[in-house]
This record gives C-alpha cells, sequence and structure tokens, in this order.
C-alpha cells in the first residue's frame, strides 16, 4: 500500500516504508564508509607490495 | 577524501600483538590477506545491519512514545513487510557465503610440490623444528628446539612471552609445507600473521600450506590448553631472503644439531 501509514483513529502516524528506505539509506551510506576504508588498505596494501616487488623499499636490515 | 583519510587511522605495521590492537595483524601470506578481506566483506554487512535496526529502533520508540502516542495499536500481520524481511537477510546470507566458501576452499588447496617441508612437533611446553629436507640416509634431520625467552633474559625492544631462543628460519616467497603434531598432549601451533592456526594432536600429522609474501618476523603463540605452561610457549617464524636461507639454516642449525 502506496504510504502505508500506522493506522491510528486521531494522529497522522509515521510512514513504515519512509523509515525503511531512510534506515536502509543511512546503513549503506555507513556501510559505504567502511567500504572505502577497505578499498584505501587495500591500495595502500597493494602499493606497498608493488615497492617492494621493485625493490624500491626493503624490509631487510641491511648487512653491517 | 583526505579527511577520510584521517578520520580512518591505520594501524602501524605489525608482525606480533600490539597493546590496544584493535585490528589484525598485518597479513603476511596470501592466505591472511583474504581472512581480512572476508572480514571487511561481512563488516560491511554488519554495519548496515546495526545502522539500519538502530534507525528503527530510535524511530519506533520516537513515534510510539507514551506522551506522542496514547493509545498503542496491536498490529499483528503484515505480509509484504513479512516477505522483505524474509528474503533479505537470505540475500545477505548468500552474498557473504560466496566470499566465505571461496576463500574456504582456496585455503584447503593442497601445494603439491612445496620447495621446503618443515616438521613443528609440540611439547609441554615447547618446540621442536624438523627440516628432514636434507638428510642423507645416514644423517639425522636437523633438529633443534625453541624455548620462550624468559622475561629476565629478555634484552631492550624484545616483546614479553613472545620471543624464543630458536625461531623458525624458512625463505620468503616460497611454498612451504608444515606438519604439525605433538609428542605429548594437544597444542596449537598459530602465527596471526600468516592466517595458520593448526592444531598439533599427537598420534596425528597435520599439514598446512603457506607462503610467506614478505621478509620478516613473525610472533605466535601456543592455541590449544596443553597445561601450566601453555601461555609460555610461543612461536617465532624468520621469513629470510631466499638467497640466505641456507647460510641462516646451516650457521643457526648445526650447531644445535651437534648439540643434539
Amino acid at each position: 500500500m502506496a504510504g502505508h501509514r500506522v493506522a491510528h483513529a486521531t494522529l497522522k502516524g509515521p510512514s513504515v516504508v519512509k523509515e525503511l528506505v531512510i534506515g536502509f539509506a543511512l546503513g549503506l551510506a555507513a556501510g559505504g564508509l567502511w567500504k572505502m576504508h577497505h578499498w584505501n588498505e587495500q591500495r595502500k596494501t597493494r602499493a606497498f607490495y608493488d615497492l617492494l616487488e621493485r625493490g624500491e623499499i626493503s624490509v631487510v636490515h641491511p648487512e653491517e | 577524501m583526505i579527511v577520510l583519510k584521517w578520520l580512518f587511522l591505520t594501524i602501524s605495521p605489525c608482525d606480533a600483538a600490539e597493546p590496544w590492537q584493535l585490528g589484525s595483524q598485518d597479513a603476511a601470506t596470501p592466505i591472511m590477506q583474504g581472512i581480512i578481506d572476508l572480514h571487511h566483506d561481512i563488516f560491511f554487512f554488519l554495519i548496515l545491519i546495526l545502522v539500519f535496526v538502530l534507525w528503527i529502533l530510535v524511530r519506533a520508540l520516537w513515534h510510539f512514545h507514551y506522551k506522542e502516542n496514547a493509545i498503542p495499536q496491536r498490529i499483528v500481520h503484515g505480509t509484504t513487510i513479512e516477505i522483505l524481511r524474509t528474503i533479505f537477510p537470505s540475500l545477505i546470507s548468500m552474498f557473504i557465503a560466496i566470499p566465505s566458501f571461496a576463500l574456504l576452499y582456496s585455503m584447503d588447496e593442497v601445494v603439491v610440490d612445496p620447495a621446503i617441508t618443515i616438521k613443528a612437533i609440540g611439547h609441554q611446553w615447547y618446540r621442536t623444528y624438523e627440516y628432514s629436507d636434507y638428510n642423507s640416509s645416514d644423517e639425522q634431520s636437523l633438529t633443534f628446539d625453541s624455548y620462550m625467552i624468559p622475561e629476565e633474559d629478555l634484552e631492550l625492544g624484545q616483546s614479553r612471552l613472545l620471543e624464543v631462543d630458536n625461531r623458525v628460519v624458512v625463505p620468503a616467497k616460497t611454498h612451504l609445507r608444515i606438519i604439525v603434531t605433538s609428542a605429548d598432549v594437544p597444542h596449537s601451533w598459530a602465527v596471526p600473521s600468516s592466517g595458520v592456526k593448526c592444531d598439533a594432536v599427537p598420534g596425528r600429522l597435520n599439514q598446512i600450506s603457506i607462503l610467506v609474501q614478505r621478509e620478516g618476523v613473525y610472533y605466535g603463540q601456543c592455541s590449544e590448553i596443553c597445561g601450566t605452561n601453555h601461555a609460555f610457549t610461543p612461536i617465532v617464524v624468520e621469513a629470510v631472503p631466499r638467497k640466505d636461507y641456507g647460510s641462516r639454516v646451516s650457521n643457526q642449525l648445526i650447531p644445535q644439531t651437534g648439540e643434539a
């Protein structure tokens, strides 16, 4: 039912669909922030291993 | 993006447990990287559901507060919402299951021809490592024991309850087979940064395949209760460059085998 509202004798009541959509959108936004953090970390990890492969950085302490 | 980068501070690289650590240790193997990625995939859904449920909860408390809504409704059915709240969780479960099974089966892949096989034997309360690839018929395996360094013998910069006298030396970027067993009670050989935890069961040989992607020193601890000193049998894996592996093994291990 479009614009389904919680039935009440006198008050207008909230729209269930609207609240669900807003909640889902907020959830997606928060999840999206997390995904961005994940992609950023993946990018940094990939860059680290690329640099290691090319020999521009090293994790081995040089022999003295 | 700069603000977001600042907000989501990354923890400095670590291959051992750190005080107040929040996330996983940095991955040193493809398996651990897969585990971290799977965690991130699942955490996305966790955040989605958490924020959604919190929103609905707060809005329900807001709209149906007794001062705002003196007469409560008795709603007992809602076919559409019941269908949606069944389908959506099933879809979420499916989206989680796909990468999860992919990782699980990839972890079970046995490397057919690893370069090196190392046996890790659990004891109460130390480890024995055997390098048996270098035997000739009359020689014994390269074998050594690995005991925790007690707190009073630690040097500056060493980690408490994590350091050992003899580390497991392995070559980096090389396929390894680790065979784990025990000589007495069950133990578990665990190295978090390698994504490895393998039970050491007496009378059984468990096999794991790992590929350490970068040189470094990786710490772990016994992960199966094995008696009074269960907390004092750590594991330290030192991944060295391939070209240095031979000399490290011969220099480190031959004095021990001489004593053994």
